[in-house]
């Protein structure tokens, strides 16, 4: 019976050491947020492994680039120099806003505050996770990331750069159960908190007052209120209103507008608040 | 070495960038790689090391640094006290053993996840142990296949 009792205690008493080990290490991690520099350290160790990984995807994505036919590449191109006529005409308006904006700003002795400073990334991967809506870019300290960006695609908002590192970042998705977003509806002003759920397709606006002028289509943008995202930039379509008869508050369903689980490309903000 | 190259191998499948659609269904690759060293390898099993390799799936899941560490001490734990009854029982039973410790350590993950703010659901989890205990068999031939590689090296001998 000895050998026996002794080796469970033994074994029991590693479970102990290493389970409060782990407890503090996420507390310490969690709560304190200190543990950033490890973070930092660990992940550079592992970019070799994470390019090894990336290696099947990135040899297949070549073979397809190589076996393109040539009729699909001349659809596309031709589709591609409509778009950038469309996008050109676009920008000569907007030079012609900037410049009365700017204009009209000086005359007010208002600091301009359109500074924009945009960096293209490429996501890498995103968390295998299911509860954790995170997506890794290829660009990070060295290229000028900071945490706390904001991170947009040609449709809307995608989410915040919330962990940096030399050679790459990791965007926190708006659609994380741990985000909470500041928004505004574009046709109302009316201000709300939109909250990711853990889905891809869908953030929440909750405890909103019954009577609140709010219909599905209306479109949410960032309400510029924490200094962290700028005012207007596009971030879901209210799809569902949903009021409880005798209830006090409504909920409201929407749809974020970009499409975060297919996306690849994406825009960093850098002259994005990094204020918390 | 053994343990290096499967660390590396599983910490290459837990990078790889599967679509985020996936994510509710791929097995847990840092979770099988504790319960082959927990079953099959536990006479040579370093606590240190392996609460040092949890770090690094934290890190590569983006989870709370500590939640894998906590998680391989009981799935270890457990597996100390039933793993050598087990050990050489046939797949179907071996896979239906997997699932029940990694359904009582999903409940710990569970409870831990929470706690540190991310809202898990505990269906999704459940459906990740049904696929991890599946993933079971195959993961073991790939690592026996490993261990057999790396102890064939002149460096591990």
């Amino acid at each position: 019976m000895r050998p026996l009792f002794a080796e469970t205690s033994v074994v029991a008493v590693r479970l102990i050491i290493a389970a409060t080990f782990a407890v503090a290490t996420m507390f310490v991690d969690v709560r304190l947020e200190s543990l950033t520099v490890v973070r930092q350290v660990i992940k550079t160790a592992l970019w070799p492994i994470e390019s090894v990984a990336r290696f099947p995807q990135m040899a297949f994505e070549g073979l397809g680039h190589w076996f393109i036919s040539h009729e699909r590449l001349a659809d596309r191109l031709k589709t591609l120099a409509l778009e950038n006529e469309r996008l050109r005409t676009e920008q000569l308006k907007l030079h012609t806003l900037r410049a009365e904006n700017t204009e009209l700003r000086r005359l007010l002795t208002v600091q301009d505050s359109v500074l924009e400073r945009f960096l293209h990334a490429q996501i890498e991967r995103f968390s295998n996770d299911p509860f954790i809506h995170r997506a890794t870019l290829n660009r990070g300290i060295i290229a000028g990331v900071e945490v706390g960006h904001p991170v947009i695609s040609a449709d809307g908002l995608v989410g915040q750069i919330v962990e940096t590192y030399p050679h790459a970042s990791e965007v926190l998705l708006m659609t994380d159960s741990t985000h909470h977003l500041p928004v505004q509806m574009t046709r109302t002003r009316f201000r709300a908190i939109a909250i990711g759920v853990g889905r891809m397709d869908r953030l929440e606006l909750r405890n909103l007052p019954d009577t609140a002028d709010i219909i599905p289509g209306d479109m949410l943008e960032t309400s510029g209120l924490g200094g962290r995202f700028k005012l207007g930039i596009p971030v879901a379509r209210v799809n569902k209103i949903i009021r409880s008869p005798g209830q006090p508050f409504a909920r409201v369903i929407a749809t974020p507008l970009s499409a975060l689980s297919r996306l690849n490309l994406v825009m960093v903000d850098l002259s994005g608040g990094t204020a918390k | 070495m053994i343990f290096f190259f499967s660390l590396c191998m599983t910490l290459c499948l837990s990078a790889f960038p599967f679509p985020a659609s996936f994510a509710n269904f791929l097995p847990s690759w840092a979770l099988l790689f504790a319960v082959w060293w927990g079953l099959m390898r536990s006479y040579q099993l370093s606590m240190v090391a392996l609460l040092i390799a949890s770090l690094a799936f934290d890190v590569m899941y983006a989870t709370a640094l500590g939640l894998h560490g906590l998680l391989f001490a009981f799935v270890t734990y457990i597996l100390a006290i039933i793993g050598p009854s087990i050990r050489q029982v046939n797949w179907v039973r071996q896979s239906a053993f997997v699932f029940v410790v990694l359904l009582m350590v999903s409940s710990i993950s569970y409870w831990a996840r929470n706690l540190t703010g991310a809202q898990a659901e505990f269906n999704t989890l459940a459906l990740q142990v049904v696929i991890t205990s599946l993933f079971w068999t195959p993961t073991r031939m790939f690592f026996d296949l490993i261990a057999r590689i790396s102890a064939s090296t002149p460096g591990d001998r």
